[in-house]
């Protein structure tokens, strides 16, 4: 009898440790009296156990050095100089939470002083929130515990009727740099990092000795490198010529950005030896130079990021005006309708979404007016942060489906009449944007980013948003995805039959309508789909497509009716034009002025545009 | 026939004209509202004319105005001026010569008052006006419960020097609010020891070498700030950077949103806005801006006693009244409306006090210093210069779209011409 061999996956890149107990667990048949399962299970369970005891063991315990951070505070609260700046200096290296929240309510008057029976006061904070006769109950910072009356009972007391513990521009600035020392060593990198750069600019020698130490145990890439930059600040402020030197070399290998000011004080300073200042100079100009290439990439960046937006916003309607040669003036409308849909999609992943209308008409005496009420997912962390992915395909879907509605009801009659299309489309638009006040009300509506398309990342100093790249990806794959339909599937071969010659195709039995319907779908979807990027870059309000109407069709134009191609050239370059003349003329509104004043003259060296396919007789 | 047909109607034109002339009950006093109800100001200008109607229905129910043992009813006479500069004008007129109203609360932006400035001084009417604004003007029949630059922009500029900023970026819109404005600041940073490469935004200079402009502007509704975020970032990178953002209406998002994206938190370089108060908050990304500076002579989140009865009644006539236009629901309450409820009580004071509805001596008690109302902002006082006392708050952006306070500076009094004073203590510096 032949026994069935046991079934084992390969487990390649065996992983080692604890993680590999777990996994080798998980991939070992489960047969009773195997010896491998067992003892693999029974190496997993230590590990875990280890490890949870190596987390007690290094969590803080909180009584005794607590308590100590607290009387340290209520004692520097109440003393004067110099015993309080010896108290906050130790404070300062304490690295307790606890001094950060009752340091940073003493710069805002939120520490109190309450008059006790004992002779000496008693610092305090208040409950956020104060009860209907605004008292709240109050918090010794020496304890931590409520502030409880001769009775027992916790004390209520009303901010009004106690004395701030005063506060100075000199307290507040001692303050802020113990709340900074404390920052260097917080347990969320962007604070470290904006600690060390407030440090380093504050040009006092004193947080040398607390830089350098935190540099010694630093790990995170970026926090040391401010670190090494902060530090090098300081030493600028040294007398000795050597130290000072070294520092300036330091930041200009480095390319220190915010160093630049005080390099080029320094240059310009008389106190400084000849060889410090000189060396000043050079590195203020490399990091001038730095500076310039910076903006060079970070404009080219922000070009492309431009043109994206351009190019999704005008490709639906390169292929509605360009493919089927119908004016669609209601093209910023369908923009619109996918970024309400990313806001739908939003609060349904929120907390829900209600409407109601109220028709100016009466019916039988009453108001006629109806109402809807979506109820809400309340989801929270990952899954509401998903709503954006969920959203993007929505976008598309619905402002096709509008399509699809304005295409069967209006478009279908007019192929033949341009003229009469772009009246007939205004009017739907001004239609499509009173309906988005009734249902969403006259004002804007808030559309926040998730969590993964916030922030940027810097190479090189360049800084790049995460929510433009995202742009700039899906612009370049959403034509791909288009040509791809366009060039290699048959129904991209129906529509450029019937772009070709409408009659011709309907003879060799091409459905010409059906065609015609699904191509203006898929354009509006387009256009919704970059209203749902849109939503995450600007604001959405009814006014939305007004404002990107004309830009679509000025890309589309200049890249020459017609052309995919064209309009991908055509969008990336007014993009890049127009950030590079805002870069080097200084204003917004020139810029665009020039590039308008451009495309007017080429259109009338080219009135084709880029890539003429057919001349822009509407015929 | 005929001829009794032409009795009975003249019995009936007698009869309606005395009843007309019976006083049934008490009288009432016109007043005039001038406000943009359609229009791109139509999204502010209407909370203005809820809280007027709120005012007038609290002071009706509670009795009316007693001038010379005469009881008067507030009569709302409400007209839209439609964000149309010039039909402002018009729709004044309309007001001071047919409906003969006895007072106007109106206007939101300046160009708005200052084309309705020469009918009120041709037509010796009043007008109270609520809203912040750059100040170098004073009318006589003009009262100005609004913040004055140095009730706003001045307060804001000193707590970001106590706070230890030195270097700041003047950013706006492109008219004459923020142009004014960015000016005085100017002068003011110079004055204060900022030095000139340390205000950011760009110069503009006349033929002589003046500085006429000062600061970065972009037109209304303007989306791409990229480049200027990209500018603000370079310019705090040296740390100890604050950026003074005048940008009005909805440019502020994409604005907010790129500030955003580039990592600018607030504690490294603040942004104080001068137009942004909690009716605009809830259209704007609250996340985005939490730990943002703003200056008013208000917020709702204001602990005191009067306010929050203030807000309550608020709440309570919202639920009851049936103004057609009213938006029940998400209202809130922000400085140029508790400035427009302050209008018109002051005003009501001031006639009690002179006893007459008549410009010219309610003029005179209001300049008189002595009418002053315990408002939810606190006590205001309008001096002769025809500007109010106000106490002045910096709060800090709540992710719920409120303010949190954090400076309070108490009674300033409003001075409207400042580029004068600025100018000839700069020269003296010099």
């Amino acid at each position: 009898m032949i026994l069935p061999s046991p079934q084992r996956t390969i487990v390649r890149n065996r992983p080692k440790g604890c993680q590999g107990a777990w996994v080798l667990a998980a991939h070992a048949p489960l047969r009773w009296g195997s010896l491998k399962v067992g003892l693999s299970w029974a190496l997993a369970g230590v590990c875990c156990s280890s490890w949870l005891g190596a987390i007690a063991a290094t969590a803080p315990s909180p009584a005794p050095a607590e308590k100590a951070v607290r009387q340290e505070l209520s004692r520097a609260i109440l003393a004067e100089d110099p015993e309080r700046a010896r108290l906050l200096n130790e404070i300062a290296h304490s690295g307790s939470t606890i001094a950060q929240e009752v340091l940073t309510a003493w710069t805002r008057d939120g520490v109190y002083l309450y008059d006790g029976s004992g002779a000496a006061k008693i610092p305090l904070l208040l409950e956020e929130t104060p009860d209907s006769e605004g008292k709240a109950r109050a918090i010794r910072i020496d304890t931590g515990r409520f502030l409880a009356g001769p009775d027992g009972h916790d004390l209520r007391l009303a901010a009004a009727d106690l004395g701030a513990a005063d506060t100075d521009m000199k307290l507040r600035q001692t303050v802020q740099r113990a709340l900074d020392t404390l920052a260097l060593a917080d347990p969320n990198p962007e604070t470290r990092r904006s600690a060390a750069s407030k440090l380093g600019n504050s040009a006092k020698p004193q947080y040398l000795a607390v830089l350098e130490d935190r540099l010694a145990i630093e790990s995170h890439g970026e926090v040391r490198r401010t670190l090494g930059e902060a530090i090098a600040l300081l030493h600028l402020a040294d007398t000795n010529p050597a130290v000072q030197l070294q520092a300036v070399r330091g930041l200009a290998a480095a390319n220190a950005l915010g160093a630049y000011d005080v390099l080029k004080r320094l240059a310009a300073s008389t106190n400084a030896s000849p060889e410090v200042t000189r060396a000043a100079d050079l590195a203020a100009r490399s990091i001038a130079l730095h500076l310039d290439w910076v903006n060079f990439f970070g404009t080219v960046f922000r070009g492309l990021s431009l043109g994206s937006i351009l190019l999704v916003v005008a490709l639906g309607l390169a292929i509605t005006f360009g493919l089927m040669n119908i004016i669609n003036m209601a093209h910023g409308e369908m923009i619109a309708v996918g970024a309400y849909t990313t806001y739908l999609i939003q609060n349904l992943f929120g907390a829900g979404f209600a409407f109601s209308i109220a028709l100016p008409l009466r019916l039988w005496g009453k108001p006629l007016a109806f109402g809807l009420h979506l109820p809400g997912l309340n989801a929270s962390g990952g899954l509401y942060e998903s709503y954006f992915l969920v959203a993007l395909p929505l976008s598309f879907f619905t402002a096709a489906a509008a399509g699809l509605v304005l295409e069967r009801t209006v478009v279908r009659f007019l192929y033949r009449r341009p003229l009469e299309s772009l009246l007939a489309t205004w009017g739907v638009s001004l239609v499509m944007q009173q309906l988005f006040r009734m249902v969403f009300g006259a004002n804007n509506v808030q559309v926040s980013s998730p969590a993964w398309l916030q922030g940027n990342f810097t190479i090189n100093d360049v800084m790049f948003g995460y929510n433009r790249v995202f742009v700039i990806v899906f612009a370049v794959l959403i034509v791909l995805g288009t040509w791809f339909m366009l060039a290699k599937t048959r129904r991209g071969l129906l529509i450029r039959a019937v772009m070709q010659n409408r009659d011709m195709a309907a003879c060799l039995g091409v459905r010409a309508d059906h065609v015609n319907l699904m191509t203006f779908a898929f354009g509006s979807g387009l256009a919704g789909l970059a209203g749902a990027f849109l939503s995450q870059i600007g604001n959405v309000g009814p006014g939305l497509g007004q404002s990107y109407i004309v830009d679509s069709f000025m890309t589309v134009v200049v890249g020459g009716v017609g052309s995919i191609v064209g309009t991908v050239y055509s969008a990336v370059g007014i993009g890049t034009t127009d950030q590079i003349l805002q870069q080097a003329l200084g204003s917004p509104v020139l810029g665009k002025i020039i590039v308008l004043g451009a495309i007017i003259l080429f259109l009338q060296w080219k009135p084709g545009g880029l890539f003429p396919t057919r001349n822009r007789g509407l015929d | 026939m005929k001829y009794q047909l032409k009795l009975l109607k003249l019995l009936a034109l007698a009869c309606v004209s005395t009843c007309g002339g019976l006083s049934l009950g008490a009288e009432t006093i016109k007043v005039g509202v001038l406000h943009s109800l359609s229009g791109t100001m139509a999204i502010s200008e209407t909370s203005l004319r809820d809280t007027l109607l709120f005012a007038f229905d609290e002071i009706n129910h509670a009795g009316g105005i007693k001038v010379g043992g005469t009881t008067y009813t507030i009569e709302p006479v409400i007209v839209d001026g439609s964000s149309n500069w010039p039909l402002f004008a018009e729709k004044a007129k309309q007001l001071l010569e047919e409906d003969k109203v006895a007072v106007v609360f109106g206007c939101w932006t300046s160009v708005s008052r200052k084309s309705v400035l020469p009918v009120f001084e041709k037509d010796n009417g009043l007008l109270f006006y609520p809203v912040q604004y750059e100040g170098e003007e004073l009318s006589k029949n003009i009262f100005y419960t609004a913040e004055a630059v140095n009730q706003q922009a001045t307060p804001a500029v000193d707590y970001l020097l106590k706070l230890g900023k030195k270097k700041f970026y003047l950013l706006g819109t492109d008219y004459v609010y923020p142009q004014t404005t960015n000016l005085i600041l100017y002068k003011y940073l110079l004055l204060h020891g900022i030095a000139l490469g340390d205000i950011g935004g760009g110069l503009r200079k006349d033929a002589d070498g003046k500085v006429i402009s000062a600061g970065k502007y972009t037109p209304f509704g303007h989306t791409d700030y990229q480049q200027i975020v990209a500018e603000i970032k370079q310019f705090a990178a040296s740390g100890d950077a604050c950026v003074i953002n005048t940008i009005n209406g909805d440019s502020n998002v994409p604005f907010f949103k790129e500030i955003a994206a580039a990592g600018l938190n607030p504690s490294d370089c603040p942004v104080v806005s001068f137009s942004l108060a909690e009716d605009e908050l809830r259209a704007l990304p609250t996340k985005d801006l939490v730990g943002e500076l703003g200056c008013w002579t208000y917020f709702m989140s204001l602990p005191s006693r009067e306010n929050k009865q203030f807000l309550a009644r608020w709440n309570a006539w919202l639920k009851t009244e049936n103004y057609s236009g009213v938006v029940k629901e998400k209202r809130a309450m922000d400085s140029p409306m508790v400035l427009s409820y302050d209008g018109v009580y002051l005003w009501k004071a001031a006639v009690e006090a002179a006893g007459t509805f008549a410009v010219d001596k309610v003029r005179d008690t209001l300049e008189s210093g002595s009418v002053t109302f315990d408002g939810p902002g606190g006590k205001i006082t309008m001096l002769k210069n025809h500007h109010a006392t106000k106490n002045v708050y910096i709060g800090e952006t709540k992710a719920n779209g409120q303010f949190k306070i954090v400076k309070d500076f108490p009674q300033v009094e409003g001075e409207p011409f400042l580029l004068k004073g600025l100018d000839e203590k700069l020269s003296a510096m010099k």
